[in-house]
């Protein structure tokens, strides 16, 4: 690849990072916890995913969504 | 293990070894989990399946790195969603992601912002991404509102001198996956 | 679609300030992680960390009201006090060694307020 492309592509993967990690559908796993052979706490980290996600996104400075 | 990769309406055929697996009248398109890190080739490549894909109908990119068990676990992961999912899907029918990063110092902060709302006007949905940058915009452009949309960045460019504007794609709709 | 995904490029054709050396990976959890390694551990041990802290919180509230509850035996009461023991010590050590606080752990959720 030529130089020129070389710099498009490093700078469209960052616009790809930035998607395919930060973006698009998620969904969680759940696990089940066992402590001292008692199974405690079926955690369900869905809702907390996407909530902490749903708020980072929004608390983004300037945030805003249109039109 | 499967990684989940889109979910998509239930008219879409994919190639092996990505498997559409039906839930409810859409599909969640499935591949055997990768092994090792994921590195640029590897991103670049799933980025590729999800355009050709993109081709064939309306999907929702999934996070990448997403792993289940199996097909049934696929299924009953996605199924709760399922009216979510349908909604985002009618939502980004037909449009495409953009990117718009714009970068400058602090001063030209509301200029950036200028640059967001003239574009969220030209789009179907708008949403800001977080960044260093004084702007990462991610837009939903009809697919035949493309060219206008980059002809008017390329306005915007020369309008705002302070600021140095990208603008990539087109993606597939990975930050409008809620909308609808 | 094609490969080249570069639409539009500042007047200057300069594309250096786009490439994002510092690389930030967006993650669920929490956002920046710095390409320094020292900064990359530390990082890394404050997200595990605080999902450890808020998994041994749940824990230990669903003791409480397993116990308060009835039906666990003496000696797994005896274990789980134990256990719970051992992890508040274990946490602590934990977070000594990469120099967290108590309070490094409590991330903030914005409109969910605080983890912790």
């Amino acid at each position: 690849m030529s130089e020129g492309a070389v710099a498009q592509r490093e700078v469209a993967l960052v616009d790809l990072v930035d998607r395919l990690l930060g973006g698009g559908v998620v969904i969680a796993g759940e696990i089940t916890l066992a402590v001292a052979d008692v199974d405690l706490v079926h955690v369900s980290l869905r809702a907390l995913v996407s909530s902490v996600d749903t708020a980072q996104r929004k608390r983004s400075p300037g945030t805003d969504e249109s039109p | 293990m499967i990684e989940l990769v889109a979910i998509a309406e239930g008219t879409l055929a994919p190639e092996a070894p990505v498997r559409a697996v039906p839930f409810d009248g859409l599909a969640v398109l499935c591949a055997p989990a990768a092994e090792g890190e994921a590195d640029a080739e590897t991103l670049w490549r799933r980025e590729a399946l999800l355009e050709a894909l993109m081709e064939q109908g309306t999907l929702l990119p999934v996070r990448y790195g997403t792993v289940v068990a199996d097909e049934a676990a696929a299924v009953e992961a996605v199924s709760e969603h399922r009216d979510a999912f349908a909604r985002a899907l009618a939502w980004v029918r037909g449009a495409v992601e953009l990117s718009v990063r714009a970068v400058g110092p602090a001063e030209a902060a509301p200029e950036a912002a200028r640059v967001h709302a003239t574009l969220a006007v030209l789009a179907r949905d708008a949403v800001r991404l977080g960044g260093d940058e004084q702007l990462n915009g991610a837009y939903l452009v009809e697919r035949g509102a493309v060219d206008d949309f980059v002809a008017a960045v390329g306005r915007l460019q020369r309008e705002h001198r302070a600021l140095s504007i990208l603008c990539t794609g087109p993606w597939p709709p990975y930050s409008f996956t809620e909308a609808g | 679609m094609s490969r080249e995904k570069v639409l539009a490029a500042p007047l200057d054709g300069d594309l250096g300030p786009f490439a994002r050396p510092g690389r930030r990976l967006p993650g669920a959890l929490g956002g920046r992680i710095d390409a320094d390694p020292e900064s990359v551990e530390r990082g890394l041990a404050q997200l595990v960390l605080t999902i450890v802290e808020l998994l041994r919180q749940l824990m230990e509230r669903q003791a409480l009201r397993r116990i308060d509850g009835g039906g666990l035996t003496e000696e797994q009461i005896e274990r789980l006090g134990t256990t719970f023991m051992e992890l508040d010590r274990r946490m602590e050590e934990l977070r000594d060694q990469f120099g967290l606080e108590a309070e490094d752990l409590n991330l903030d959720l914005g409109p969910l307020g605080r983890l912790l």
